[in-house]
Protein backbone atom coordinates (compact mmCIF):
# COMPACT_ATOMS: atom_id res chain seq x y z
CA UNK A 1 0.00 0.00 0.00
CA UNK A 2 1.48 3.85 -0.81
CA UNK A 3 2.36 6.22 2.28
CA UNK A 4 0.03 8.79 2.75
CA UNK A 5 1.94 11.56 1.14
CA UNK A 6 0.37 14.27 4.04
CA UNK A 7 3.96 14.35 6.32
CA UNK A 8 3.69 13.90 10.17
CA UNK A 9 4.22 17.96 10.78
CA UNK A 10 4.28 18.87 13.94
CA UNK A 11 5.92 22.30 13.35
CA UNK A 12 3.29 24.68 14.74
CA UNK A 13 3.69 22.37 18.17
CA UNK A 14 7.17 22.77 18.42
CA UNK A 15 7.00 26.05 17.69
CA UNK A 16 4.33 26.68 20.72
CA UNK A 17 7.02 24.08 22.61
CA UNK A 18 10.21 26.31 22.22
CA UNK A 19 8.11 29.33 22.75
CA UNK A 20 6.80 28.15 26.22
CA UNK A 21 10.45 27.14 26.91
CA UNK A 22 11.49 30.78 26.24
CA UNK A 23 9.02 31.83 28.57
CA UNK A 24 10.29 29.74 31.75
CA UNK A 25 13.83 30.89 31.50
CA UNK A 26 12.36 34.72 31.78
CA UNK A 27 11.36 33.93 35.32
CA UNK A 28 9.13 36.56 36.75
CA UNK A 29 10.56 39.17 34.26
CA UNK A 30 13.37 42.17 33.77
CA UNK A 31 12.09 44.24 36.31
CA UNK A 32 11.88 41.27 39.11
CA UNK A 33 15.18 39.72 38.09
CA UNK A 34 16.79 43.36 38.20
CA UNK A 35 15.57 44.30 42.07
CA UNK A 36 16.86 40.24 42.89
CA UNK A 37 20.03 40.80 41.71
CA UNK A 38 19.61 44.58 43.22
CA UNK A 39 19.57 42.88 46.55
CA UNK A 40 22.85 40.91 45.96
CA UNK A 41 20.95 37.46 45.05
CA UNK A 42 20.95 35.11 42.25
CA UNK A 43 17.99 33.77 40.50
CA UNK A 44 17.10 30.13 40.81
CA UNK A 45 18.28 29.15 37.34
CA UNK A 46 21.43 31.14 38.29
CA UNK A 47 21.52 29.36 41.65
CA UNK A 48 21.45 25.31 40.17
CA UNK A 49 24.04 26.50 37.20
CA UNK A 50 26.52 27.03 39.77
CA UNK A 51 25.41 24.60 42.27
CA UNK A 52 25.53 21.93 39.76
CA UNK A 53 28.22 20.04 37.33
CA UNK A 54 27.66 21.78 34.19
CA UNK A 55 24.90 21.01 31.35
CA UNK A 56 23.93 18.36 34.05
CA UNK A 57 20.23 19.86 35.07
CA UNK A 58 17.59 18.64 33.64
CA UNK A 59 14.52 20.09 34.50
CA UNK A 60 10.85 18.61 35.09
CA UNK A 61 7.73 21.15 34.93
CA UNK A 62 9.50 23.60 32.60
CA UNK A 63 6.27 24.59 31.37
CA UNK A 64 4.52 25.06 34.77
CA UNK A 65 2.94 28.65 35.17
CA UNK A 66 -0.16 30.98 33.87
CA UNK A 67 -0.77 31.08 30.33
CA UNK A 68 -2.03 34.52 29.38
CA UNK A 69 -4.12 33.92 26.13
CA UNK A 70 -5.69 36.62 23.91
CA UNK A 71 -8.72 34.79 22.30
CA UNK A 72 -7.12 31.12 21.91
CA UNK A 73 -3.81 32.60 20.68
CA UNK A 74 -0.85 32.13 23.75
CA UNK A 75 0.92 35.44 24.32
CA UNK A 76 3.40 34.84 27.11
CA UNK A 77 3.03 32.55 30.11
CA UNK A 78 4.28 33.73 33.57
CA UNK A 79 6.50 31.22 35.02
CA UNK A 80 5.50 28.76 38.42
CA UNK A 81 7.50 30.27 41.37
CA UNK A 82 9.23 26.85 41.67
CA UNK A 83 12.02 25.44 39.47
CA UNK A 84 13.53 21.88 39.99
CA UNK A 85 14.31 18.60 38.16
CA UNK A 86 16.99 16.41 38.21
CA UNK A 87 21.12 16.99 37.61
CA UNK A 88 24.29 15.71 39.06
CA UNK A 89 26.85 16.97 41.36
CA UNK A 90 30.44 15.45 41.07
CA UNK A 91 29.06 13.27 38.75
CA UNK A 92 26.38 11.58 41.07
CA UNK A 93 22.60 12.83 40.57
CA UNK A 94 20.51 14.67 42.67
CA UNK A 95 17.03 15.86 42.75
CA UNK A 96 17.05 19.64 43.53
CA UNK A 97 14.87 22.52 43.03
CA UNK A 98 14.03 25.81 44.57
CA UNK A 99 11.44 28.81 44.98
CA UNK A 100 11.50 31.20 42.09
CA UNK A 101 11.66 34.59 44.51
CA UNK A 102 10.91 36.82 40.66
CA UNK A 103 7.71 35.07 40.36
CA UNK A 104 5.45 36.57 43.47
CA UNK A 105 8.07 36.05 45.95
CA UNK A 106 8.15 32.38 45.77
CA UNK A 107 4.67 32.02 47.59
CA UNK A 108 2.84 28.97 46.64
CA UNK A 109 1.22 27.80 43.19
CA UNK A 110 -1.91 26.09 42.58
CA UNK A 111 -0.85 23.09 39.81
CA UNK A 112 -2.52 20.07 39.95
CA UNK A 113 0.37 18.94 41.31
CA UNK A 114 2.96 20.22 44.14
CA UNK A 115 6.17 20.74 42.59
CA UNK A 116 8.55 21.55 45.55
CA UNK A 117 8.76 22.09 49.07
CA UNK A 118 7.03 19.60 51.10
CA UNK A 119 4.95 16.58 49.79
CA UNK A 120 6.53 18.09 46.41
CA UNK A 121 7.21 16.00 43.15
CA UNK A 122 11.16 17.16 43.23
CA UNK A 123 10.42 15.04 47.55
CA UNK A 124 8.55 12.18 45.15
CA UNK A 125 11.91 12.46 42.86
CA UNK A 126 14.09 11.81 45.83
CA UNK A 127 12.30 9.42 47.91
CA UNK A 128 11.66 7.04 44.35
CA UNK A 129 15.06 7.30 43.00
CA UNK A 130 17.07 7.07 46.26
CA UNK A 131 18.92 10.13 45.78
CA UNK A 132 20.10 13.12 47.53
CA UNK A 133 17.44 16.19 47.93
CA UNK A 134 19.10 19.94 47.68
CA UNK A 135 16.04 22.53 48.35
CA UNK A 136 17.36 26.33 47.34
CA UNK A 137 14.50 28.05 49.63
CA UNK A 138 13.74 31.12 48.68
CA UNK A 139 9.95 31.62 49.84
CA UNK A 140 8.17 32.72 52.77
CA UNK A 141 5.25 29.77 52.22
CA UNK A 142 1.24 30.37 52.53
CA UNK A 143 -0.37 33.78 52.28
CA UNK A 144 -3.73 34.73 53.75
CA UNK A 145 -4.35 35.90 49.86
CA UNK A 146 -4.95 32.14 49.41
CA UNK A 147 -8.22 31.98 51.10
CA UNK A 148 -9.94 34.51 48.44
CA UNK A 149 -7.93 32.76 45.77
CA UNK A 150 -9.66 29.46 46.89
CA UNK A 151 -12.65 30.67 48.77
CA UNK A 152 -11.98 28.57 51.51
CA UNK A 153 -9.37 28.66 54.27
CA UNK A 154 -6.90 25.17 53.82
CA UNK A 155 -6.42 22.87 56.58
CA UNK A 156 -2.60 22.67 57.62
CA UNK A 157 -1.19 19.74 56.56
CA UNK A 158 -3.04 19.33 53.16
CA UNK A 159 0.59 19.87 52.06
CA UNK A 160 1.96 17.86 55.18
CA UNK A 161 5.99 16.62 56.44
CA UNK A 162 5.27 13.18 55.82
CA UNK A 163 7.33 12.98 52.69
CA UNK A 164 9.66 15.41 54.12
CA UNK A 165 9.97 13.08 57.56
CA UNK A 166 10.50 10.18 55.40
CA UNK A 167 13.47 11.01 53.69
CA UNK A 168 15.60 11.89 56.83
CA UNK A 169 15.63 8.11 56.90
CA UNK A 170 16.18 7.10 53.47
CA UNK A 171 18.38 9.73 51.42
CA UNK A 172 21.14 13.25 52.48
CA UNK A 173 18.73 16.09 52.75
CA UNK A 174 20.19 19.29 52.26
CA UNK A 175 18.76 22.99 52.52
CA UNK A 176 20.23 26.20 51.62
CA UNK A 177 18.59 29.42 53.28
CA UNK A 178 19.19 31.63 49.94
CA UNK A 179 16.75 34.23 50.48
CA UNK A 180 14.09 35.22 53.47
CA UNK A 181 11.99 32.11 54.65
CA UNK A 182 9.38 31.97 56.83
CA UNK A 183 6.11 29.61 57.42
CA UNK A 184 6.59 26.44 55.56
CA UNK A 185 9.47 26.90 53.95
CA UNK A 186 11.57 27.65 56.87
CA UNK A 187 9.94 24.38 58.62
CA UNK A 188 10.99 22.81 55.73
CA UNK A 189 14.38 24.01 55.68
CA UNK A 190 15.02 22.17 59.19
CA UNK A 191 14.06 19.11 58.57
CA UNK A 192 17.22 18.46 57.06
CA UNK A 193 20.35 16.59 57.46
CA UNK A 194 22.57 19.64 57.33
CA UNK A 195 21.47 23.42 56.80
CA UNK A 196 23.00 26.75 55.77
CA UNK A 197 22.26 30.24 54.90
CA UNK A 198 23.76 33.01 53.52
CA UNK A 199 25.16 35.96 55.17
CA UNK A 200 23.28 39.00 55.06
CA UNK A 201 21.15 38.29 52.25
CA UNK A 202 19.09 35.27 53.89
CA UNK A 203 17.08 34.89 57.04
CA UNK A 204 15.12 32.76 58.48
CA UNK A 205 12.19 32.34 61.20
CA UNK A 206 8.81 31.05 61.88
CA UNK A 207 7.26 34.52 61.52
CA UNK A 208 8.40 37.49 59.87
CA UNK A 209 8.66 41.20 61.50
CA UNK A 210 5.35 42.56 60.85
CA UNK A 211 3.77 39.19 62.17
CA UNK A 212 5.82 39.62 65.37
CA UNK A 213 5.05 43.41 65.65
CA UNK A 214 1.22 42.53 65.47
CA UNK A 215 1.41 39.72 67.92
CA UNK A 216 4.18 40.73 70.42
CA UNK A 217 4.63 44.85 69.94
CA UNK A 218 8.62 43.78 69.25
CA UNK A 219 9.90 45.92 66.15
CA UNK A 220 12.56 44.40 64.71
CA UNK A 221 14.39 43.80 61.32
CA UNK A 222 14.50 40.46 59.63
CA UNK A 223 17.83 40.54 59.77
CA UNK A 224 18.43 40.75 64.14
CA UNK A 225 15.01 37.89 63.88
CA UNK A 226 16.25 35.42 61.46
CA UNK A 227 19.86 36.63 60.62
CA UNK A 228 22.56 34.28 60.38
CA UNK A 229 24.00 35.93 63.93
CA UNK A 230 20.69 34.85 65.56
CA UNK A 231 19.79 31.32 63.49
CA UNK A 232 23.37 29.87 63.59
CA UNK A 233 25.21 31.44 65.99
CA UNK A 234 22.78 31.58 68.86
CA UNK A 235 19.99 29.53 68.07
CA UNK A 236 21.47 26.67 66.09
CA UNK A 237 18.52 26.77 63.97
CA UNK A 238 20.39 26.35 60.94
CA UNK A 239 23.87 24.70 60.86
CA UNK A 240 26.66 26.80 58.92
CA UNK A 241 26.87 30.35 57.06
CA UNK A 242 28.49 30.69 53.91
CA UNK A 243 30.17 34.04 52.83
CA UNK A 244 28.58 34.29 49.56
CA UNK A 245 26.05 32.20 47.76
CA UNK A 246 29.17 30.73 45.53
CA UNK A 247 30.35 29.53 48.78
CA UNK A 248 27.33 28.42 49.89
CA UNK A 249 27.37 25.99 46.56
CA UNK A 250 30.34 25.36 47.21
CA UNK A 251 29.85 23.79 51.09
CA UNK A 252 26.80 22.32 49.74
CA UNK A 253 29.34 20.14 47.03
CA UNK A 254 31.64 18.98 49.99
CA UNK A 255 29.26 18.00 52.40
CA UNK A 256 27.48 15.90 49.72
CA UNK A 257 30.57 14.40 48.99
CA UNK A 258 31.22 12.40 52.30
CA UNK A 259 27.85 11.03 52.05
CA UNK A 260 26.32 7.93 50.08
CA UNK A 261 23.36 8.37 47.84
CA UNK A 262 21.03 6.98 49.66
CA UNK A 263 20.95 4.93 53.45
CA UNK A 264 21.39 1.53 51.39
CA UNK A 265 25.14 2.20 50.45
CA UNK A 266 28.44 3.31 52.19
CA UNK A 267 29.81 6.88 51.35
CA UNK A 268 32.16 6.70 48.90
CA UNK A 269 35.53 5.93 49.05
CA UNK A 270 38.26 8.27 48.11
CA UNK A 271 42.06 7.96 47.31
CA UNK A 272 43.36 10.23 50.38
CA UNK A 273 47.04 10.37 48.78
CA UNK A 274 47.96 10.71 52.81
CA UNK A 275 50.02 7.64 53.86
CA UNK A 276 47.78 6.46 56.45
CA UNK A 277 50.76 5.54 58.89
CA UNK A 278 51.58 9.34 58.90
CA UNK A 279 52.74 10.30 62.04
CA UNK A 280 53.30 13.72 63.22
CA UNK A 281 55.67 15.09 65.74
CA UNK A 282 53.19 18.31 66.74
CA UNK A 283 50.89 16.22 68.13
CA UNK A 284 53.57 14.98 71.30
CA UNK A 285 53.51 18.37 72.11
CA UNK A 286 50.29 19.50 72.12
CA UNK A 287 48.65 18.71 75.30
CA UNK A 288 49.98 21.26 77.94
CA UNK A 289 51.40 19.66 81.07
CA UNK A 290 49.43 21.93 83.08
CA UNK A 291 45.87 20.28 83.30
CA UNK A 292 44.48 23.81 83.30
CA UNK A 293 45.54 24.89 79.87
CA UNK A 294 43.45 24.98 76.83
CA UNK A 295 44.79 23.99 73.50
CA UNK A 296 43.64 23.28 69.82
CA UNK A 297 41.68 20.48 69.35
CA UNK A 298 40.96 21.97 65.38
CA UNK A 299 44.61 21.78 65.47
CA UNK A 300 44.61 17.99 66.61
CA UNK A 301 42.04 17.23 64.19
CA UNK A 302 43.49 18.48 61.02
CA UNK A 303 46.74 16.46 61.79
CA UNK A 304 44.88 12.79 62.49
CA UNK A 305 42.43 13.20 59.89
CA UNK A 306 43.39 12.67 56.04
CA UNK A 307 45.22 16.42 55.15
CA UNK A 308 42.18 19.14 54.41
CA UNK A 309 39.60 17.02 54.44
CA UNK A 310 37.60 18.27 57.83
CA UNK A 311 34.18 19.80 57.04
CA UNK A 312 32.95 21.40 60.25
CA UNK A 313 29.00 21.28 60.95
CA UNK A 314 27.78 24.24 63.42
CA UNK A 315 31.46 25.83 63.86
CA UNK A 316 29.84 28.78 66.20
CA UNK A 317 26.70 26.89 67.80
CA UNK A 318 27.63 24.92 70.84
CA UNK A 319 31.28 25.50 70.91
CA UNK A 320 32.44 23.30 73.79
CA UNK A 321 32.11 20.49 71.07
CA UNK A 322 33.53 20.25 67.52
CA UNK A 323 31.77 17.84 65.39
CA UNK A 324 33.34 17.71 61.43
CA UNK A 325 32.71 15.09 58.62
CA UNK A 326 36.47 14.18 57.66
CA UNK A 327 38.22 11.03 55.88
CA UNK A 328 40.69 8.73 57.16
CA UNK A 329 42.44 6.72 54.66
CA UNK A 330 39.84 7.58 52.11
CA UNK A 331 36.78 6.58 54.47
CA UNK A 332 34.15 9.00 55.94
CA UNK A 333 34.22 9.52 59.03
CA UNK A 334 32.47 11.59 62.04
CA UNK A 335 34.75 13.34 64.38
CA UNK A 336 33.47 14.54 67.46
CA UNK A 337 35.86 16.30 69.62
CA UNK A 338 35.46 18.45 73.43
CA UNK A 339 36.58 21.88 72.84
CA UNK A 340 38.77 22.59 75.88
CA UNK A 341 39.58 26.78 75.33
CA UNK A 342 34.83 26.49 75.53
CA UNK A 343 34.27 25.94 79.51
CA UNK A 344 36.75 22.67 79.83
CA UNK A 345 35.21 20.92 77.27
CA UNK A 346 32.04 20.79 79.44
CA UNK A 347 28.99 19.92 77.93
CA UNK A 348 26.49 22.57 77.86
CA UNK A 349 23.13 22.26 76.22
CA UNK A 350 23.94 23.59 72.80
CA UNK A 351 27.06 21.19 72.63
CA UNK A 352 24.56 18.63 73.77
CA UNK A 353 22.08 19.34 71.37
CA UNK A 354 25.01 19.61 68.36
CA UNK A 355 26.29 15.92 69.42
CA UNK A 356 22.86 14.54 69.07
CA UNK A 357 21.92 15.46 65.81
CA UNK A 358 25.14 14.81 64.63
CA UNK A 359 25.84 11.14 65.88
CA UNK A 360 22.31 10.33 64.27
CA UNK A 361 23.54 11.65 61.10
CA UNK A 362 26.50 9.58 61.12
CA UNK A 363 24.47 6.52 62.17
CA UNK A 364 21.51 6.78 59.89
CA UNK A 365 24.76 6.71 56.95
CA UNK A 366 26.76 4.39 58.51
CA UNK A 367 29.56 7.04 58.69
CA UNK A 368 32.25 5.48 61.92
CA UNK A 369 32.33 7.84 64.67
CA UNK A 370 35.65 8.87 65.98
CA UNK A 371 35.65 10.60 69.99
CA UNK A 372 38.06 13.04 70.33
CA UNK A 373 37.55 13.39 74.50
CA UNK A 374 38.40 15.66 76.58
CA UNK A 375 35.25 15.94 78.79
CA UNK A 376 35.36 17.25 82.57
CA UNK A 377 31.66 16.01 82.34
CA UNK A 378 28.05 18.34 81.74
CA UNK A 379 28.35 21.87 82.46
CA UNK A 380 27.29 23.04 85.83
CA UNK A 381 25.96 25.39 87.67
CA UNK A 382 22.49 27.69 88.28
CA UNK A 383 22.37 28.54 84.60
CA UNK A 384 23.09 24.96 83.11
CA UNK A 385 20.23 23.51 85.24
CA UNK A 386 18.18 25.82 84.43
CA UNK A 387 18.69 25.31 80.87
CA UNK A 388 18.16 21.48 81.34
CA UNK A 389 21.82 20.50 80.67
CA UNK A 390 21.21 17.34 82.40
CA UNK A 391 18.65 16.38 80.22
CA UNK A 392 19.79 17.85 77.07
CA UNK A 393 23.28 15.86 77.77
CA UNK A 394 21.78 12.50 78.61
CA UNK A 395 19.70 12.85 75.15
CA UNK A 396 22.98 12.81 73.12
CA UNK A 397 23.91 9.99 75.48
CA UNK A 398 21.27 8.16 74.76
CA UNK A 399 21.44 8.52 70.90
CA UNK A 400 25.01 7.43 71.17
CA UNK A 401 23.87 4.56 73.12
CA UNK A 402 21.43 3.62 70.81
CA UNK A 403 23.76 4.12 67.73
CA UNK A 404 25.14 0.75 66.05
CA UNK A 405 27.94 2.08 63.42
CA UNK A 406 31.54 1.35 65.13
CA UNK A 407 32.68 4.44 67.62
CA UNK A 408 36.12 4.38 68.48
CA UNK A 409 36.92 6.44 71.40
CA UNK A 410 40.68 8.24 72.03
CA UNK A 411 41.00 10.21 75.09
CA UNK A 412 43.02 12.84 74.49
CA UNK A 413 42.93 13.86 78.33
CA UNK A 414 39.45 14.17 80.73
CA UNK A 415 37.36 11.57 80.58
CA UNK A 416 34.69 12.23 83.05
CA UNK A 417 30.90 10.72 83.81
CA UNK A 418 27.72 11.09 81.87
CA UNK A 419 29.48 12.88 79.25
CA UNK A 420 32.60 10.13 78.85
CA UNK A 421 30.65 7.77 78.97
CA UNK A 422 28.39 9.05 76.01
CA UNK A 423 31.52 8.79 74.33
CA UNK A 424 32.43 5.14 74.03
CA UNK A 425 31.07 2.33 71.96
CA UNK A 426 28.73 0.11 74.58
CA UNK A 427 26.86 -1.68 71.96
CA UNK A 428 29.93 -2.51 70.08
CA UNK A 429 33.45 -3.02 70.64
CA UNK A 430 34.15 -0.48 72.98
CA UNK A 431 37.66 0.31 71.70
CA UNK A 432 39.08 2.70 73.83
CA UNK A 433 42.41 4.31 73.02
CA UNK A 434 44.01 6.83 75.15
CA UNK A 435 47.49 9.25 75.04
CA UNK A 436 49.39 9.22 78.12
CA UNK A 437 47.94 12.43 79.09
CA UNK A 438 44.50 10.68 79.40
CA UNK A 439 42.38 10.42 82.65
CA UNK A 440 38.79 9.02 83.82
CA UNK A 441 36.67 8.70 86.37
CA UNK A 442 33.02 9.36 87.97
CA UNK A 443 34.22 12.72 88.41
CA UNK A 444 37.21 14.80 88.18
CA UNK A 445 39.34 14.64 91.09
CA UNK A 446 39.34 18.15 92.27
CA UNK A 447 35.90 18.70 92.89
CA UNK A 448 35.58 14.79 94.22
CA UNK A 449 38.01 15.44 96.21
CA UNK A 450 35.80 18.53 98.46
CA UNK A 451 32.77 16.20 98.10
CA UNK A 452 33.71 13.35 98.81
CA UNK A 453 36.72 13.77 101.94
CA UNK A 454 34.63 17.40 103.09
CA UNK A 455 35.00 16.18 106.84
CA UNK A 456 38.50 14.87 107.18
CA UNK A 457 39.56 18.29 105.02
CA UNK A 458 37.25 20.35 107.57
CA UNK A 459 39.19 19.02 110.44
CA UNK A 460 42.41 19.02 109.17
CA UNK A 461 45.07 21.52 111.06
CA UNK A 462 45.19 23.10 107.44
CA UNK A 463 42.22 22.34 105.22
CA UNK A 464 43.68 23.25 101.86
CA UNK A 465 46.76 20.96 102.18
CA UNK A 466 45.15 18.40 102.84
CA UNK A 467 42.75 18.86 99.66
CA UNK A 468 46.24 19.01 98.09
CA UNK A 469 47.64 15.77 99.51
CA UNK A 470 44.68 14.45 98.92
CA UNK A 471 44.11 15.17 95.38
CA UNK A 472 48.17 14.07 94.72
CA UNK A 473 47.57 10.59 96.31
CA UNK A 474 44.28 9.80 93.76
CA UNK A 475 46.18 11.72 90.60
CA UNK A 476 49.19 9.31 91.27
CA UNK A 477 46.53 6.08 91.50
CA UNK A 478 44.09 7.28 88.41
CA UNK A 479 47.23 7.33 85.81
CA UNK A 480 45.90 5.59 82.74
CA UNK A 481 49.02 3.06 82.80
CA UNK A 482 47.09 1.59 85.88
CA UNK A 483 43.94 1.52 84.04
CA UNK A 484 45.66 -0.32 80.97
CA UNK A 485 47.56 -3.00 82.95
CA UNK A 486 44.06 -4.27 83.85
CA UNK A 487 42.94 -3.38 80.64
CA UNK A 488 40.37 -1.14 81.43
CA UNK A 489 41.22 1.00 78.51
CA UNK A 490 42.05 -0.77 75.98
CA UNK A 491 45.48 0.43 74.97
CA UNK A 492 47.69 3.61 75.69
CA UNK A 493 49.18 5.07 72.32
CA UNK A 494 51.83 7.78 71.61
CA UNK A 495 49.77 10.42 70.04
CA UNK A 496 51.81 10.08 66.93
CA UNK A 497 50.31 6.76 66.51
CA UNK A 498 46.55 8.34 66.57
CA UNK A 499 46.28 8.23 63.25
CA UNK A 500 47.71 5.09 61.98
CA UNK A 501 45.72 3.14 64.89
CA UNK A 502 42.43 4.54 63.80
CA UNK A 503 42.98 3.71 60.39
CA UNK A 504 43.45 0.19 61.08
CA UNK A 505 40.26 0.09 62.97
CA UNK A 506 38.21 2.19 59.97
CA UNK A 507 39.49 0.50 57.12
CA UNK A 508 38.53 -3.06 59.02
CA UNK A 509 35.39 -2.23 60.25
CA UNK A 510 34.32 -1.89 56.27
CA UNK A 511 33.72 -5.58 55.84
CA UNK A 512 30.93 -4.96 59.29
CA UNK A 513 29.37 -1.47 57.81
CA UNK A 514 29.18 -3.66 54.57
CA UNK A 515 26.46 -5.97 56.27
CA UNK A 516 24.43 -3.29 58.43
CA UNK A 517 23.59 -1.07 55.43
CA UNK A 518 19.57 0.15 55.41
CA UNK A 519 17.43 2.40 57.23
CA UNK A 520 18.15 2.68 60.96
CA UNK A 521 14.75 1.62 63.14
CA UNK A 522 14.63 3.90 65.91
CA UNK A 523 12.66 3.08 69.05
CA UNK A 524 11.82 4.29 72.72
CA UNK A 525 11.41 7.61 73.65
CA UNK A 526 14.06 9.97 73.87
CA UNK A 527 14.22 11.41 77.35
CA UNK B 1 42.65 55.11 64.65
CA UNK B 2 40.16 52.04 65.07
CA UNK B 3 39.03 50.43 68.23
CA UNK B 4 37.75 47.01 68.44
CA UNK B 5 36.53 44.98 71.91
CA UNK B 6 37.76 41.96 73.17
CA UNK B 7 35.63 39.95 74.55
CA UNK B 8 35.33 36.61 77.02
CA UNK B 9 34.22 33.33 75.08
CA UNK B 10 32.81 31.66 78.56
CA UNK B 11 31.78 32.91 81.89
CA UNK B 12 34.24 32.85 84.57
CA UNK B 13 36.15 35.20 87.04
CA UNK B 14 39.11 37.32 85.50
CA UNK B 15 42.05 34.71 87.09
CA UNK B 16 45.39 37.61 85.52
CA UNK B 17 45.91 40.31 83.86
CA UNK B 18 48.85 39.55 81.79
CA UNK B 19 49.17 42.90 80.07
CA UNK B 20 49.15 46.89 80.68
CA UNK B 21 47.13 49.92 79.25
CA UNK B 22 49.18 51.28 76.28
CA UNK B 23 51.31 47.80 75.57
CA UNK B 24 51.69 46.49 71.83
CA UNK B 25 50.64 43.40 71.00
CA UNK B 26 50.55 41.36 67.65
CA UNK B 27 47.65 39.53 66.36
CA UNK B 28 46.94 36.17 68.98
CA UNK B 29 48.82 37.54 71.90
CA UNK B 30 46.98 37.17 74.95
CA UNK B 31 45.48 40.05 76.80
CA UNK B 32 44.16 37.88 80.09
CA UNK B 33 43.18 34.69 81.44
CA UNK B 34 40.12 33.67 82.47
CA UNK B 35 39.60 31.15 84.60
CA UNK B 36 36.14 28.93 84.07
CA UNK B 37 35.28 25.47 85.43
CA UNK B 38 38.84 25.68 86.46
CA UNK B 39 40.44 26.02 82.96
CA UNK B 40 42.57 29.10 82.25
CA UNK B 41 40.74 30.47 79.14
CA UNK B 42 42.99 32.97 77.45
CA UNK B 43 41.63 36.24 76.00
CA UNK B 44 43.10 37.01 72.46
CA UNK B 45 43.64 40.28 71.00
CA UNK B 46 42.90 38.99 67.59
CA UNK B 47 43.93 41.82 65.55
CA UNK B 48 46.99 43.15 67.88
CA UNK B 49 46.87 46.53 68.30
CA UNK B 50 47.21 48.57 71.44
CA UNK B 51 45.59 47.51 74.79
CA UNK B 52 43.33 51.28 75.23
CA UNK B 53 41.50 50.36 78.35
CA UNK B 54 40.34 47.34 80.66
CA UNK B 55 36.82 47.16 81.72
CA UNK B 56 36.81 44.37 84.06
CA UNK B 57 40.16 43.76 86.98
CA UNK B 58 41.15 40.31 88.46
CA UNK B 59 38.69 38.78 90.53
CA UNK B 60 35.49 39.74 88.86
CA UNK B 61 33.07 38.19 87.62
CA UNK B 62 32.76 37.99 83.67
CA UNK B 63 30.19 36.46 81.61
CA UNK B 64 30.15 34.77 77.84
CA UNK B 65 30.62 37.61 75.49
CA UNK B 66 31.51 40.50 77.88
CA UNK B 67 33.59 43.00 76.60
CA UNK B 68 36.91 42.91 78.94
CA UNK B 69 39.05 45.15 77.00
CA UNK B 70 39.13 47.73 73.77
CA UNK B 71 41.59 47.95 71.72
CA UNK B 72 42.82 50.43 69.26
CA UNK B 73 44.27 48.72 66.18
Amino acid sequence: MAQSDQSADWQPELEELAFRRRQSELLGGDDAVRKHHEQGRLTIRERIGGLVDAGSFQEVGRLTGQGRYEGAALVGVTPAPYVMGLARIDERPVALGGEDFTVRGGTSWSGDRKKGGQGGFVEDLAHQYRIPLVNLIDGSGGSVTSIQRRGHSVFPGVHGFERSVQLMGEVPVVCAVMGTAAGGPAGRAILSHWSVMVRDTSQVFAAGPPVVERSLGQKITKEELGGHKLAVDVAGTIDNVAASEQQCFEMIRRYLSYMPANVWELPPVVSSGDPADRCEDALRGIVPRNRRQPYDMRKLIGLVVDRDSAFEIQPSFGRAVITCLARMNGKTVGIVANNPAIYGGAIDVKAARKQTHFVELCDTFHIPLVFLVDVPGFMVGKDAEAAATLREGMRSVYVGLQASVPIFTVVIRKCYGMAGMGATDKNGLDLKIAWPSAEWGSLPIEGGVAAAFRREIAQAPDPRAREQQLEEELRAAASPFRTAEAFGVEEIIDPRETRQYLCRFIDAAQARLRTTVGPKARYGVRP
Amino acid sequence: MATYEAKSEVTGSVWKIVTEVGQKLEPGDTLMIIESMKMEIPVIAEDGGIVAEFRVSEGVPVTEGQVVAVMEG
